[in-house]
């Protein structure tokens, strides 16, 4: 059974980035909205030159509601070996937005690969960035409506969530419910006439099975 | 489909002075050699490009949302269809970020992350074969195709032997793997690695020194490390511009610190630097495989002896009330995760793979972001195609290596 | 029913046009995921599509009789395949090749069309999450079967 039919069980943890699991895996910075830009151009200034990933949650039940994540990874921009390189740090910086004021500086000018990425944040979450050069849908359509990973948007979308799912699904291009036609239709009303096969186990109605 | 109506500038790029004598074209989605749906829509002037702007979203699936709504180890095989060149990576990394939430990356037993590595380095060949073979028809150089994908069927015959499936063989597993080796693997891998280098010696006898192949690739999409770092290049992008990151040596998982191998580099950044390091990383990937193939002689067990995440063995359920308790509990609930986030990373054939995962103490996952490495890759594009002609986007395009699934998702 | 000489001649034609036919189905390369690797492998020397008549896959869909819709069809591609699919000339004949393109698949949700014959009309549906190559090749000896036994594929076999 598709477990998305099934109930899920109530989770444990309004807000899992309290929890910290026993897991050294990045430095993590939280800020507020107003003080992303200045704390990653600190860490920029810090060598935390590459930005690896922009992302976002959606914490449908915590306040703030949102939460854009951005990691970054301190590497020379210069050639280096493997020693030279060694561990180097990772960091991760958390904001916080508020469901009713979704907007974050962009930082598209201090990383260029960070375009995309908040396109994709803007698509997806309904989160602006001020100050970026061209904030469109990036994965859905142009003239999509809604913001499909926020916790509030059906998985089918909108439109098939309206739609009764198909107890069994088949795929036809003939609608459920056609009474059949043509040459099946003939053949069902020569199984009706032909009557059941010798070995099938009829159910008398008395409760027990006989077989003939 | 339909190109802009203007290109906005792209951000992060020295913008030229156009001619003002400019065409606007658009490459893809529909494109031969656009390694999938990419459209890549340029203002050239003559064949030379001036401005260099993609679309994607082509084959967005909205695999990061179904994972959401399934269990924990069903979520694994959407995520295993993002990289579809590298299935088991994707499953690896997802599978390592869970048991960092569940903390079991300890117990995990030693022979189950030595076939986890086989599974991944096989994985990496395979995936690497179908790079070349489509960076060589891309540049016209069809007779590698057919060489290159006779090797790869070779590999594919020992991921689905042991896993099930050539693609998609949802092999791992949160705690182990999927069933160990069957009977007869070990010579057939055998077998693989004796003929290999001999394979790859034909594979670089085809292309390696071929004239016309080094003229379109040399000094091509050069990228300096500084780009480099600017554009968050990771993988043989990043490291054929000399800056020797690999995830594996940086941040080892799944015993790679026990594991003998070189990282290649090289400094020229262009096309053809990219091509030589991931031949370099095949026969590394093959290195690596030698050295698992020893340590799969010693039996043991491939997955955790936790009764809450590990189904029990088939034979135990019709003698054992607890296995078969615990069997239902885990086919119609599955288990659930400790509430917590977590960044995990591995070292994908494209570049550093890395899954956010956030659970909420549920037991689905409450949220999957992916770092997708060929999504950050082919940014770059927007600046290396500029000043260059079209003939060697596909050149470039060829040379980061996307794979739509993953920069789509 | 007697059958005129000059209708024997014209049945002999068309026999001979439908072999041609189904002897050279030349392929629309619309790979879109990971059902293309597997339609790569089968144009690969192992399984070799060739052999079967598909010699080459062409880019542009004015040169292709065969579209095979392999992989998840998104959102802003559906659009696209209708396009290409109008652009090819008759007859032509769509395979869906594999469990995305033929229902969805595993993706039931707002992103993927659920299934491409909400959009082209499909003559063979290959099951499989890939499908081997086998499967693929299995899909083109059905479609030349179809050929031969006179469905000429195109809006002129759908009434």
């Amino acid at each position: 059974m598709p477990s998305s039919q099934s109930p899920s069980i109530a989770g444990t943890a309004l807000d899992p980035t309290s929890v910290r699991p026993p897991v050294a895996d990045a430095e993590i910075v939280r800020v507020a909205p107003a003080e992303v830009r200045e704390t990653l151009v600190r860490l920029k200034a810090e060598g935390c030159s590459m930005l690896l990933d922009v992302g976002a949650v959606d914490y449908l039940e915590r306040e703030p509601r949102f939460d854009v994540v951005y990691h970054l990874l301190a590497l020379p921009a210069v050639a280096a070996s493997v020693a030279q390189i060694g561990t180097p740090r990772r960091v991760r910086v958390l904001a916080g937005v508020p469901g009713n004021a979704t907007a974050l500086p962009s930082v598209a000018d201090l990383w260029p690969n960070a375009d995309w990425a908040e396109r994709e944040i803007f698509d997806l979450f309904g989160i602006t960035f001020e100050g970026h050069p061209d904030l469109r849908r990036i994965q859905m359509p142009e003239d999509w409506q809604g913001y499909p990973l926020r916790k509030d948007y059906p998985l089918r979308g909108p439109a098939r969530e309206a739609t009764p799912r198909p107890a069994f699904a088949l795929k036809s291009n003939v609608p459920a419910g056609t009474p059949p036609a043509g040459r099946v239709a003939a053949a069902l009303q020569k199984q009706r006439e032909r009557g059941p096969a010798d070995d099938v186990v009829r159910d008398t109605g008395t409760g027990e099975k006989s077989s003939t | 489909m339909k190109a802009p109506a203007a290109i906005p500038p792209p951000m992060g790029v020295d913008v030229v002075e156009t001619t003002g004598n400019t065409m606007t074209l658009s490459l893809g989605p529909q494109h031969p050699s656009t390694h999938g749906v990419l459209q890549v829509v340029v203002e050239v002037s003559g064949e030379t490009i001036e401005r260099a702007e993609m679309e994607i979203g082509y084959l967005h699936t909205g695999i990061e949302k179904s994972a959401e709504n399934l269990f924990w180890t069903q979520a694994q095989t959407v995520i295993e269809r993002m990289d579809y060149l590298n299935p088991v990576g994707n499953a690896l990394c997802y599978v390592l970020a869970a048991e960092q939430l569940l903390g079991v990356t300890e117990r995990i037993p030693p022979r189950a992350q030595a076939i986890r590595v086989l599974m991944t380095e096989l994985t990496r060949i395979s995936s690497h074969c179908v790079w070349l073979g489509t960076h060589g028809i891309d540049l016209g150089a069809i007779s590698a195709f057919w060489y290159i994908f006779d090797i790869r069927e070779n590999v594919l015959d020992l991921v689905e032997l042991a896993g099930g499936a050539r693609m998609h063989p949802n092999y791992l597993r949160i705690g182990g793997v999927n069933g160990d080796v069957p009977e007869g693997y070990l010579a057939k891998l055998d077998e693989l690695i004796a003929k290999f280098p001999q394979r790859m010696r034909e594979m670089r006898s085809l292309l390696q020194n071929n004239p016309i192949w080094r003229d379109r690739t040399i000094d091509v999409g050069v990228v300096t490390p500084e780009d480099a770092i600017r554009w968050s290049l990771t993988g043989p992008a990043l490291r054929a511009s000399g800056i020797a990151y690999d995830v594996r040596k940086a941040f080892p998982y799944c015993g790679y610190d026990t594991y003998d191998f070189d990282v290649p580099v090289r400094t020229e950044g262009d096309a053809y630097a990219r091509f030589l390091v991931r031949l370099d990383e095949m026969d590394q990937a093959m290195r690596i495989i030698s050295q698992v193939r020893k340590r799969l002689d010693t039996p043991g067990p491939i997955m955790i002896d936790d009764p809450k995440i590990a189904p029990p063995a088939k034979e135990t359920i019709a003698l054992s009330m607890e296995a078969l308790i615990h069997h239902f509990k885990l086919v119609s609930e599955g288990f659930r995760v400790p509430p917590g986030d977590v960044y995990q990373a591995i070292e994908s054939p494209r570049g550093e793979l890395a899954y956010y995962l956030v659970s909420n103490g549920n037991n689905r996952p409450y949220r999957v972001r992916t770092r997708p490495p060929s999504m950050y890759n082919l940014q770059a594009l927007k600046q290396m195609a500029i000043g260059n002609l079209i003939a060697d986007v596909v050149v470039m395009i060829g040379s980061l290596d996307p794979v739509f699934g993953e920069v789509d998702r | 029913m007697e059958m005129m000489p000059g209708e024997f001649l014209l049945g002999k034609l068309d026999d001979v046009a439908r072999w041609a036919q189904s002897s050279s189905v030349w392929p629309l390369t619309m790979g879109l995921a990971c059902c293309a690797i597997e339609m790569m492998s089968v144009q690969a020397p192992q399984y070799d599509i060739a052999r079967l008549g598909s010699e080459v896959f062409r880019a542009s869909p004015r040169q292709a009789d065969l579209m095979i819709v392999s992989g998840r069809v998104a959102q802003k591609m559906g659009p696209i395949i209708k396009r290409l699919y109008d652009q090819m000339a008759d007859p032509k004949w769509v395979i869906s090749m594999g469990a995305c393109a033929s229902s969805g698949g595993v993706f039931d949700n707002y992103a993927i069309i659920q299934g491409v014959d909400t959009i082209v009309p499909v003559d063979v549906y290959v099951p499989g999450c890939p499908p081997t190559p086998d499967g693929l090749l299995y899909a083109i000896t059905l479609i030349q079967q179809q050929i031969r036994q006179g469905g000429r594929g195109g809006i002129l076999a759908r009434a």
